[in-house]
């Protein structure tokens, strides 16, 4: 029962932080649309990790990744002024940020060296799960994008959905279709 | 025991619906599936390793570490965007010297008569350049305001070439990407 309790609390606290940051940040939103640039630097401080975080999963190289992250958030400040303060607003922005990232790789042009370079460099270190690493890496970046809004950038199905301009029904499904070869994969790489 | 004695799904079944059994939509959507995959995990050990890296691929996804961002991805950012308010600046203050240029022209043209009476000016000097040239006739003496006007289109034609190139460059299609890429490297 103390338990129980104690998780209710927990749970009660998770929430009223995740409201508390969106609160925050909604705030912030409208004083950088207002063109106060301390709150945009604020605001970008507050999700330049996850931002950074998910180009770097995406891309596997940390100067495209910062490439990439700079061109999410100047993207973010130019279109600030569409922002409708109704709605919440990290759905929207992960959206601008999906929608940046697949422009931004068919812009790229790709580096075959580079995966096995930032791979090698990662599994000396034994910072990460380099094999979790190699089979995302493989992974088809239709599959990849929801993967990582889902478990990386923490967002839930439908706010995938809305990301990717695409049915719960159609995130299920390539989520479902992601795990299953990411299993294959590593399943492979431990045979 | 194999997994087909301990009960009716068979193995290679079992690995299709390990997904929504992972994630819970089995036990929502198909009760009796779940039962009968509950106890074939029970007795097939293979199954059991399959579906224990099922489970734990959400932690292991969830739990991936990324480098911490840069100290230079905010300041990169923070200077893009000084510059794109800088150059907003500039492209709005242009308006002004180009207001006051087009009132200039217009003011001095004013209407039909106005620019009837300019182009004859610009013909009779023409005309008495050419004779000049020739050597029939004197230098024929431009009015000073006429100087004025020729000075004010050539500087309203250079204003408003130079405010076009910082409206194209603030273009939102424009791609951002070099410029914070010049920037992360200084």
């Amino acid at each position: 029962m103390e338990a129980e309790v104690a998780l209710d609390a927990r749970l009660v606290g998770g929430v009223t932080a995740v409201e508390a940051q969106a609160s925050t940040a909604a705030q912030l939103v409208g004083q950088a649309t207002g063109g106060d640039l301390d709150a945009f630097e604020r605001l970008m401080r507050s999700l330049q990790r996850r931002v950074y975080g998910f180009a770097y999963q995406h891309l596997r190289d940390s100067y495209e990744a910062h490439d990439l992250a700079q061109e999410i958030f100047v993207k973010l400040y130019r279109n600030l002024g569409r922002y409708d303060s109704t709605r919440p607003f990290e759905p929207w922005f992960w959206k601008l940020a999906a929608n940046t990232t697949i422009n931004y790789r068919r812009k790229r042009i790709p580096m075959p060296a580079e995966l096995s370079h930032e791979l090698a460099g990662e599994t000396q270190n034994g910072q990460h799960d380099p094999a979790l690493l190699q089979a995302l890496a493989q992974l088809d970046p239709a599959y990849r994008l929801p993967i990582l809004l889902h478990y990386y950038a923490d967002l839930s199905l439908e706010q995938v959905s809305r990301s990717l301009n695409l049915s719960v029904a159609a995130v299920k499904s390539r989520l479902h279709r992601a795990r299953a070869q990411l299993r294959n994969a590593l399943a492979e790489m431990d045979e | 025991m194999t997994a087909s004695e301990s009960n009716s799904l068979a193995c290679s079944r079992v690995r299709v619906l390990l997904e929504p059994y992972s994630d819970g939509a089995l036990a929502r959507e198909d009760r009796q599936q779940y039962d009968a995959l509950r106890a074939h995990l029970a007795g097939c050990s293979d199954c059991r390793l399959q579906h224990e890296q099922a489970i734990s691929l959400p932690f292991r996804l969830r739990a991936l570490s990324s480098p911490p961002p840069p100290d230079s991805l905010v300041a990169g950012v923070m200077r893009t965007i000084a510059s794109t308010r800088l150059a907003t600046r500039r492209a709005w203050t242009l308006l002004v010297p180009e207001a006051a240029l087009a009132t200039f022209i217009l003011w001095y043209l004013s209407g039909l008569e106005g620019i009837t009476s300019v182009a004859s000016g610009i013909v009779g000097d023409l005309l008495g350049l050419a004779g000049w040239s020739s050597g029939s006739g004197s230098l024929p003496s431009i009015p000073h305001a006429d100087v004025l006007l020729l000075l004010a289109l050539i500087a309203l034609t250079a204003i408003a070439g130079y405010h076009l190139s910082i409206l194209i460059r603030l273009t939102p299609a424009g791609r951002t990407g070099s410029g914070a890429r010049r920037a992360a490297s200084e």
